[in-house]
């Protein structure tokens, strides 16, 4: 794909073409109620359209990037700097005092808060996204559920727990063994776990239950088919809220860690075409249905034998949405703005194309190691490939720390390429070439699983990390470049310098000499 | 004498056999010849080993590399000789008031464990208090004063046990 | 500048012949030197291990800068003195490169006879702070020693250039700013107690390090005190109450990084701008100097040939070449450094004495400075030569060379005889270094015309006094001086009395004379100026 089609901020027609109506742009000033490497991609297409931003920090990430590149930015404060980030009231606050007209959630924090969606609206400001009534639908897992069983699209066969645990059981296994049990409030791995045998069924839905309390505020949980070596198979929508809906394909993010997504792509590897075609309308069928509004992205699991079923609908744009820009050349982001704006969508179906693959892999400051445990660290030294097919999202400064204050993903190096095995040649190459040194990274790692046989075969499932553990885990360097290393280390060191090139004349040519 | 790295958890040496018509040196007993040592500071160079480029990416804080070499990420660790020397010696056992004055208050007890550079008991003297650190890694192996006590300039107030195999 | 064009044949059989016998006398040496420097006692040795201390040698080695030259004077310093019980004089002194600064070395050694000082240790000590100051050379003692050699204390002690001289030339150089360190690693006691206290840096081994004027014995017995070494001179109470050393180790390992942490912090002195060309290997194979010098002293060889195997290149501008042949005069590189070379190719007669004394001149006017390299039994004698003033023009050469300003470094090839000693800078004339080679051999008049000479006197006494001339006692007054003469005049006599500052192979002469050269350059060149010639 050449640099021509991938454009940022122009996506496939003119402004005039969107907003009949107004030839500027359709908002003057946006809160971006995020920080980091989404607020920085937020803001760019901010600036493309001609809106004025402003960002929103806590005192220690006052210089962060995201913060320099905003037209304005105000404090808000909290007793971590994630709480602040939590404190609906005080950003919409600032919103307020800053004139805003819109507030752009961002993905993650209070994206998927309903009570923020509904705030923000009563306050006179425009949320980027759906409704605070489609979010809470959405939000809640069983309702969700339930309302993509009613409107025709797959679900995985599952049981709600009533008081009575006989029954529940009883149920659950006529759904039969391997079972999930997941909370309804929940997301992000937490509050779930397989159940393999019907005795272990009662204990695991009581400690799902507590987790799920403690976690989410909510101890509902229910049982669900476990589907095994599953695909996590998700759908980009855009809906304009009057039912009306597309999709912009799909995404694979099947290479999952501790239940977290480290490798995606788009479009799915070896999909047949009957399936793809049958998930995406599935998830169009979903949005209309919903009369959903904006950005939002339906999750499928995928099991080898073509079935498919609902997961959940992430009411946001997803950390992966590069991936469907870089095949579709659209601005999701703008997208989500002109939709806020006018109410309408972008584009007809008929005109979305895909073109290409592409892949994205988060960075992260962790030890593959040691069981991905975040690291700390700072970012002594950046050096980032350039090349028109690849895209580093990023809020990284050199010498800036990274400490346990916020997630440790620290970027998203995101490919594109003709075919899957182009993309994957160049992903394993950036990552070669990408440095990014002062803190332990997942980035060795996340080339090795691309240069994976089963990877470049596209034989995925949600256990991938686990099943090739001990071919991904590192092998000691040969002493070839051991060496290499040490003699690169030592000649940085001023010590060593002073050693080698300290020495005068004759003495250095004689060298060593004895009487 | 050697220059000592650690990496990957082994230490290796890095001997200067010659410095003329190149640098030669000796990691482990292979002789490497080295060349266009480059600039040191952080950012991407290049060196030439044994007559072949060898680009990577360095950067390096309070004594760790951080280097990135055919395509790998590595950390080095510095060993500064001298803080081996001191560390194999065994170190103090004992501390010492550096002025006459009281004991405000007592942190650890005997018995407790101590790094080195932790606090174990707080003193006042013409109305500055100072806290009195462990010398080394340790064990407390007494108090010798308490709270409100007093004490005489360079008198012991607190023992660490002695480290076993001490001559 | 010309390459010498060398006229031996490698193949010949004298070369042969040579060449066989000078790699004998080098292994001999070398033998020599390796028992000295390390044949010890098995119990002095395990008495080191069991006070963790290293052996003095290992200090060395580890105190200079790795992959650098280390010239070591003296080796064989008290070899035919006190039946060879102080090796190398008790003591190891030399130049090296300690944190990329040159520096003058001396260390005792403590596995003789615990470091203890004999005469010659005294004298060894203060040959090397001579160097030091003639040179601005700064000093690191590595200090671990007993103290006087009681027994012998009278020739340690009481005069002028004994052990007091070590004091003063540590005053001395502290005036000239010449810095000097201590590494203490064993008992500085009495005198010795000065060396730390007389350097402006010390740094002291807990445990083994100590420096008081007397030891808990002497105190015990003076005032009845009885007292520890560590609580008496120990490193804990000189670092942190007295202030007599400044920094304690923990260990002898410690002590080392801690004093070439120190040296680093040290000035690199401004050296004189000496002339310097980019370094050539020479273009003959210097082990051939193995196969020009003869078998036999009396033998002559050609000195050019020995300077085309120690010069850059092999390149030589001969000064005067058709003028007082027996004295080669001429410019050459040693590692890049220029220098005038003097040697001799026989006796010297009017002529060569004024071109060495015009060479001289010449050198001192270009900054440039000598290296003699010497084979000389004497001025020519006779009617003919006495009436063209063969003393006039030896004193000449004499007043040149001794009032030169260059540096001045004497290797001493083959033979040194009478007063062509002198005008070859000799010993007396303070040459910065003097080297010799195994095969030298030096005295007021070679062995057989001493005892050729003293048996005439014999037969001439004898007549005087009676009339009969007793040939046994001749003879034996022959043999006698010839014995005498024989052990006296070897370079190993030699070099045991410090008359030389070491043995060296003739291979190591270039080397040697490069670390000379550039150690010399921290010192400016004095005043120009001369006493008068009498022409």
């Amino acid at each position: 794909m050449s640099p021509a089609t991938i454009s940022f901020g122009r996506a496939s027609a003119a402004p005039e073409e969107h907003f009949p109506s107004a030839a500027a742009a359709p908002f003057r000033k946006v809160l971006v109620a995020n920080r980091g490497e989404i607020a920085v991609r937020v803001i760019r297409t901010l600036r493309a359209m001609g809106i004025a931003s402003v960002a929103i920090h806590h005192p220690v990430e006052a210089r962060a990037k995201h913060v320099r590149l905003a037209d304005e930015a105000v404090e808000i404060t909290g007793q971590t700097p994630v709480a602040a980030h939590l404190d609906g009231a005080q950003i919409v606050e600032a919103a307020l005092r800053a004139g805003a007209d819109a507030v752009h959630p961002g993905y993650g924090f209070l994206s998927e808060n309903a009570g923020f969606a509904r705030r923000v609206a009563e306050a006179g400001l425009v949320f980027i996204g759906p409704d605070a009534d489609t979010i809470a639908l959405m939000g809640d897992k069983i309702s969700a559920r339930d309302f993509a069983a009613a409107h025709g699209v797959p679900v995985a066969p599952s049981v709600m727990p009533t008081g009575d645990l006989d029954a529940f059981a009883a149920a659950a296994a006529a759904i039969g063994f391997p079972l999930l049990i997941k909370a309804a409030a929940g997301g992000g791995g937490k509050g779930m776990s397989i159940v393999r045998a019907a005795g272990d069924l009662a204990e695991a839905a009581r400690i799902a239950a507590s987790e799920a309390e403690r976690y989410f505020g909510d101890g509902r949980v229910y049982a669900e088919v476990y589907v095994e070596r599953p695909r996590h198979i998700e759908v980009q929508v855009l809906g304009d809220g009057a039912g009306g809906a597309i999709h912009l394909f799909e995404r694979e993010c099947s290479v999952q860690r501790r239940f977290q997504k480290i490798i995606e792509e788009a479009p799915a590897a070896n999909l047949p075409e009957e399936t793809r075609a049958a998930i995406c309308e599935a998830a169009v069928r979903l949005a209309a249905s919903a009369r959903y509004k904006n950005a939002g992205t339906v999750e499928f699991i995928l099991g080898a034998d073509g079935r498919f079923f609902f997961l959940e609908m992430n009411t946001r744009l997803q950390v992966e949405h590069p991936v469907t820009e870089m095949i579709t050349g659209l601005d999701l982001v703008r997208a989500q703005i002109e939709i806020a704006a006018t109410g309408r969508l972008p584009l007809a179906q008929a005109a979305v194309r895909a073109r290409g693959h592409a892949l994205e892999c988060r960075v992260c400051a962790e030890d593959p190691e040691h069981d991905f445990l975040p690291e700390t660290g700072a970012v002594l030294c950046l050096e980032v490939p350039q090349a028109p097919w690849l895209r580093f999202e990023n809020a990284l400064d050199e010498g800036q720390k990274v400490t346990a204050d916020f997630d440790p993903m620290l970027a998203k190096l995101v490919v594109h390429g003709d075919d899957r095995a182009a993309a994957i040649d160049r992903g394993v190459a950036a990552l070669g070439a990408l440095a990014l040194l002062g803190v332990r990274t997942n980035i060795d790692y996340l080339a090795a699983v691309l240069d994976h046989p089963a990877f470049r075969a596209g034989d995925l499932h949600t256990g991938f990390v686990a099943e090739h553990a001990a071919a991904l885990a590192t092998l000691p360097p040969d002493s070839a470049t051991r060496d290499r290393v040490l003699l690169a280390a030592a000649l940085g060191l001023r010590e060593v310098r002073e050693l080698v090139e300290g020495v005068p004349e004759p003495h250095a040519l004689i060298g060593h000499w004895r009487n | 004498m050697a220059v000592k790295l650690t990496l990957a958890g082994e230490t290796h040496e890095i001997e200067i056999v010659r410095r003329r018509p190149h640098l030669v040196v000796r990691i482990d007993g292979r002789l490497h010849e080295v060349a266009d040592l480059g600039a040191t500071g952080a950012g991407p160079g290049a060196i030439a080993v044994d007559g072949e480029p060898v680009p990577f990416v360095r950067a390096e804080s309070l004594g760790t590399t951080f280097v990135r070499l055919a395509g790998r990420s590595f950390e080095v660790r510095y060993v500064d000789p001298r803080d081996a020397a001191e560390a194999g010696s065994g170190g103090r056992d004992e501390i010492h008031a550096p002025m006459p004055g009281a004991v405000v208050s007592v942190h650890k007890v005997a018995g407790e464990a101590v790094t080195r550079g932790e606090t174990v008991i707080t003193i006042e003297s013409m109305k500055l208090q100072t806290a009195l650190v462990a010398p080394r890694d340790g064990v407390v192996g007494a108090v010798l004063k308490q709270e409100g006590e007093t004490f005489e300039k360079d008198e012991i107030v607190v023992r660490l046990e002695a480290i076993a195999g001490d001559a | 500048m010309r390459r010498l064009q060398s006229m031996i044949s490698t193949s010949s059989a004298e070369f042969r012949r040579n060449s066989a016998h000078n790699r004998r006398l080098v292994e001999a040496f070398r033998e020599k030197q390796e028992r000295a420097r390390h044949a010890r006692p098995q119990r002095d040795l395990d008495r080191l291990t069991k006070q963790a201390k290293m052996r003095p040698r290992e200090r060395v080695e580890k105190l200079l800068d790795p992959a650098t030259p280390f010239l070591e004077l003296s080796s064989l310093a008290a070899n035919m003195a006190y039946d060879g019980d102080s090796p190398s004089a008790s003591s190891i002194t030399g130049i090296g490169v300690v944190s990329g600064r040159e520096v003058m070395i001396r260390a005792d050694d403590s596995t003789v006879k615990g470091g203890a000082w004999y005469p010659l240790t005294a004298k060894k000590i203060v040959r090397a702070l001579d160097i030091a100051m003639e040179n601005r050379l700064p000093v690191v003692h590595l200090c671990d020693s007993a103290g006087g050699f009681l027994q012998l204390q009278s020739e340690v002690f009481p005069d002028r250039y004994m052990a007091g001289r070590i004091f003063r030339n540590q005053s001395i150089l502290s005036k000239m700013g010449v810095k000097q360190l201590s590494l203490v690693f064993g008992h500085c006691t009495a005198g010795g107690a000065y060396i730390p206290g007389l350097s402006d840096y010390s740094v002291i081994v807990r445990g083994t390090g100590a420096v008081f004027l007397g030891g808990p014995p002497l105190v015990r017995a003076a005032t009845g005190e009885d007292v520890t070494v560590e609580e008496l001179g120990g490193a804990d109470m000189h670092t942190s109450v007295s202030g007599t050393c400044d920094y304690p180790a923990a260990s002898e390992d410690e002590a080392i990084l801690i004093g070439r942490e120190i040296v680093a912090q040290w000035d690199r002195p401004k050296k004189w701008d000496i002339q310097r060309d980019a370094v050539e290997e020479p273009a003959y194979d210097p082990e051939e100097l193995y196969g020009i010098l003869p078998d036999d002293i009396k033998k002559q060889f050609e000195m050019r040939e020995v300077i085309a195997r120690i010069v850059d290149g092999s390149r030589f501008h001969e000064y005067q070449p058709n003028y007082g042949t027996t004295l080669v005069c001429g410019f050459a590189n040693i590692y890049g450094f220029k220098v005038g070379i003097l040697a001799n190719n026989g006796v010297l007669f009017n002529d060569s004495s004024l071109k060495g004394a015009h060479f001289i001149e010449l050198c001192n006017q270009n900054n440039t400075p000598l290296v003699f390299l010497q084979n000389i039994t004497g001025y020519m004698i006779g009617r003919e030569y006495e009436r063209k003033g063969i003393t006039k023009d030896g004193a000449k050469m004499i007043m040149a060379q001794s009032c030169s300003r260059v540096p001045k470094f004497t290797v001493m090839c083959n033979g040194s005889f009478g007063a062509g000693n002198y005008g070859m800078c000799g010993r007396a004339f303070d040459g910065r270094l003097l080297f010799t080679w195994p095969n030298h051999q030096i005295g007021v008049m070679g062995g057989d015309q001493a005892a050729n000479t003293l048996a005439e006197v014999k037969v001439n006494q004898m007549k005087r006094n009676g009339g009969t001339v007793d040939q046994g006692e001749v003879d034996r007054v022959w043999e006698d001086t010839r014995k005498a003469y024989h052990e006296q005049l070897s370079a190993y006599y030699s070099t045991s009395e410090l008359w030389d500052d070491g043995i060296i192979d003739p291979v190591d002469t270039r080397n040697a004379l490069a670390v000379a050269i550039s150690a010399s350059l921290n010192a400016p060149l004095g005043d120009p100026g001369y006493g008068v010639f009498r022409f």
